[in-house]
């Protein structure tokens, strides 16, 4: 059994919106741990941080080139690499990312031909199932905040014309709901909250409601008719049906804000198809997370079969947790320290079951645990990074 | 090589509902790590376990007299016991329970004169601050259960189960931890099971509306909503228990078959100024011997004179609701608890943690009663820890 000596982070090739880099208190909480730590050159620079900022004078902090960082015994990156830059991994590197065995079977194949020893992040799991590398907190919070950015334009501290609390309807009541109503209930941020209750503003009301609720067409009618902003915080068991058809769009005050928490993909190609919870909203990015109903993108977006004719100002984006990159990173690297710590200390082949609780939860998010767990029950899974 | 360590499990003796011990499984992993276990004659048997259920899981278990389990070198008991009992205690002894040094400075000062080392579950804190022993989330399933369950037989016609009815409409007060709970407790009418069952039957779901501190106050809000409450949920953290977030005017625009859930349990408390009131003003605190209150019920003639019942709706409120549902409750304490006794048994004891050592060492060293620095703990966290100091 080997013991990974070496750890390399490349950086992300993602859209440019797109800065999530590890800070440098983890590289050195990392290198502290006994192992050199090979960062690629660059790394950071687009949050503004240099290679001095990793190094600190830590000898175990080296500066490295892409392709090195990935040869490394593990390499460590938040978003999973393209599919081309897969080959840039060397057999039997650790390679640690969200990898999204349950929705890439593709990518499951490749790591398993290039003898990738992989462990997806979103698959670290305690002994009850829960993921234990996640931020979904945070892709509520991001989500709503932008969802409130966007209505105090209309309404200058978020008062409401008739000083009524804002309304705020949430469909789904899983783990990303939750968080939606404490963001909800909060304006989105904890400080534009403060400010808005100590100049006696009405605050936010937050209608959280499920399945059996939403697909009620009537009772939807009323409810959306008050909404100022629509949450979809779904997880849809069937994702080939819209929770909310397009013509209900229509339903939404002019005014109102819809927020795509949900973050499925249109995927007409497949069958059956896979089509988006709000039905004709577009898909955002770091990039664009904004489109008002007069945006140009929506038409580019939105596939032509789709339909779209009832548009709402709407906040979507794949990444919502990269919304604020530091507090995201600095969040994962909290998650992350004791599983490096039992990696460092166990080895990839080491891993087991029978181990400690943070071995445990590790272990489970192997390829090879995956690929043991898929012979017996196949999966489905929310990605959120 | 560690010396073993040795375990005394006391049972709790407080109101006759309190049934919880830790499960078998878990008394027979303590073992497997390599302590010593002593329980008290009878543990577990409020939930129906026999001494030979334990010795089957772990046949090196052993029982023993309270007397001789308070004498272990290790004491672990879920609940606090009296201070009556604390004196039972060796110097020495280090005492693994739900201690609460924020709140109780005199507990705090009665074990460090007994030389007494504590373990505060309810401190035992990850990197972050936030609690690694908790179970907040039975404070509001089992809360939520009890109160859908007197609402079925409250709901007026067409009846609770009918397809025909509207939606219930649950109100949340208060989203932090336990109302974020709360929230999908309610919208599952508390139990999956029910949950399912009315869904396949098409009968309309529940539709919660949460509502912040901040605004739960604000008079002319609270009130439309509450006249259209079927169940009233208070998951309130207040930063000043002496106002009550809804006085008991307001309870009168409640539709009369109308549940109120208590899940945050703060006590009235007229001995200390400013006097402790509950948030919702004039309902009656229960236990676990009495957590349902009809509104003729005599525990609201009990109350305090200084405290308005003229509005009554049926009441369900618990002092430690995740004890409604014992096993459930240990098993989930039990499976938090277990890699903090793994870490502590590996490592030889208390002594022998490092607090700048891997991350259950840290945790466990956080919630050392030697390092416990309470002359320096902020009013903001003290208020903080009162309020969830009521819920295992």
């Amino acid at each position: 059994m080997s013991l990974p000596r070496s750890i390399g982070f490349p950086r992300m090739k993602n859209e440019p919106g797109e800065k999530r880099v590890f800070l440098p208190e983890f590289i050195q909480f990392i290198a502290n741990l006994g192992v050199k730590v090979y960062v690629e050159e660059g790394y950071g620079s687009r949050s503004g941080y240099t290679f001095n900022d990793y190094k600190r004078s830590n000898s175990n902090v080296i500066m490295c080139r892409r392709e090195e960082a990935f040869q490394k015994d593990v390499a460590v990156v938040l978003r999973s690499p393209k599919p081309d830059e897969f080959q840039l991994v060397k057999r039997g590197t650790v390679l640690i990312s969200m990898l999204h065995y349950p929705t890439r079977p593709s990518r499951v194949e490749s790591l398993k031909e290039l003898g990738i020893n992989a462990i997806s992040l979103d698959s670290i799991a305690d002994d009850r199932g829960l993921r234990m590398v996640e931020n979904m907190k945070a892709v509520a919070w991001n989500g709503l905040e932008a969802a409130f950015d966007s209505l105090e334009k209309l309404w200058p501290d978020l008062v409401r014309p008739d000083k009524k609390p804002i309304n705020v309807l949430i469909l789904g009541t899983g783990m990303v709901g939750k968080h939606a109503i404490e963001a909800a209930t909060k304006l989105g941020s904890v400080e534009r909250n403060n400010d808005h209750i100590a100049s006696n503003g009405s605050g936010a009301v937050a209608v959280s409601i499920g399945r059996n609720i939403a697909s009620n067409a009537g009772t939807m009618k009323s409810l959306m008719e008050q909404a100022d902003i629509l949450v979809d915080a779904t997880q849809r068991r069937d994702a080939s049906k819209p929770v909310v058809p397009n013509t209900w769009i229509g339903w939404l005050p002019k005014h109102a804000v819809i927020v795509d928490l949900a973050v499925d993909p249109y995927l007409l190609d497949v069958d059956p198809p896979v089509v988006r919870g709000v039905e004709g909203i577009p898909q955002g990015n770091l990039d664009q997370y904004v489109f008002s109903a007069e945006d140009p993108n929506w038409d580019k977006l939105v596939p032509a079969s789709i339909p779209s004719q009832h548009r709402r100002t709407t906040v979507s984006c794949y990444s919502w947790p990269g919304v604020h990159p530091e507090a995201c990173m600095n969040h994962y690297a909290q998650q992350l320290e004791p599983f490096m710590e039992v990696l460092i200390e166990k080895g990839y082949d080491g891993l087991s079951l029978e181990g400690t609780f943070f071995e445990r939860a590790l272990y489970r998010a192997t390829l090879k645990a995956w690929m043991l767990e898929e012979m017996s029950s196949p999966h489905s899974a929310r990605e959120t990074d | 090589m560690n010396q073993a360590i040795t375990i005394g499990l006391a049972r709790m003796h407080m109101e006759v509902g309190e049934r919880r011990d830790f499960l078998p499984s878990f008394v027979a992993r303590l073992v497997r790590h390599g302590s010593k276990v002593v329980l008290e004659h009878g543990y577990g048997s409020g939930m129906g376990f026999a001494e030979d259920d334990y010795q089957t899981a772990q046949s090196n278990v052993q029982f023993a007299g309270r007397e001789e389990v308070l004498e272990q070198e290790y004491v672990l008991v879920l609940r606090c016991p009296p201070d009556s009992e604390l004196k039972q205690l060796r110097a020495g002894t280090t005492l693994i329970s739900m201690l609460h040094y924020p709140t109780r400075p005199e507990r705090v000062e009665l074990l460090r004169s007994l030389k007494v080392e504590g373990i505060s579950l309810d401190s035992i804190k990850d990197d972050n601050g936030k609690r690694i022993i908790e179970n907040l989330k039975s404070v509001a399933w089992n809360g939520l259960e009890a109160g859908f369950q007197v609402l079925s037989r409250t709901y007026p016609t067409p009846g609770f189960e009918s397809g025909d009815r509207a939606p219930i409409h649950a109100t949340v007060l208060g989203v932090g931890a336990v109302g974020m709970h709360a929230v999908q407790a309610a919208s599952r009418y508390g139990k999956l099971q029910l949950w399912q069952s009315l869904a396949s039957r098409g009968v309309p779901g529940v539709q919660v509306t949460a509502v912040d501190y901040d605004v739960a106050s604000r008079e002319h809000i609270l009130r439309e909503i509450l006249s259209n409450t079927d169940i009233l949920v208070d998951a309130t953290q207040r930063p000043d228990t002496s106002r009550y977030v809804i006085p008991n005017e307001w309870i009168a625009d409640m539709p009369s078959h109308a549940v109120i859930v208590d899940l945050s349990v703060d006590p009235y408390n007229f001995d200390v100024t400013p006097p402790e009131v509950k948030g919702i003003e004039g309902i009656p605190q229960g236990n676990l011997d009495q957590y349902v209150f009809e509104p003729n019920d005599p525990a609201f003639e009990s109350l305090s004179n200084f405290v308005s019942t003229t509005n009554r709706r049926h009441v369900v409120s618990c002092y430690s609701w995740p004890g409604i549902h014992p096993r459930d409750c240990m098993e989930s304490y039990g499976n938090q608890l277990r890699p903090i006794m793994r870490k502590l048994i590996e490592k030889g004891g208390v002594q022998n943690i490092n607090p700048k050592g891997l991350y259950f060492e840290r945790a466990i060293a956080r919630a050392t009663l030697s390092r416990w620095q309470g002359t320096e703990q902020s009013e903001f966290i003290k208020t903080k820890s009162r309020e969830t100091s009521n819920k295992e």
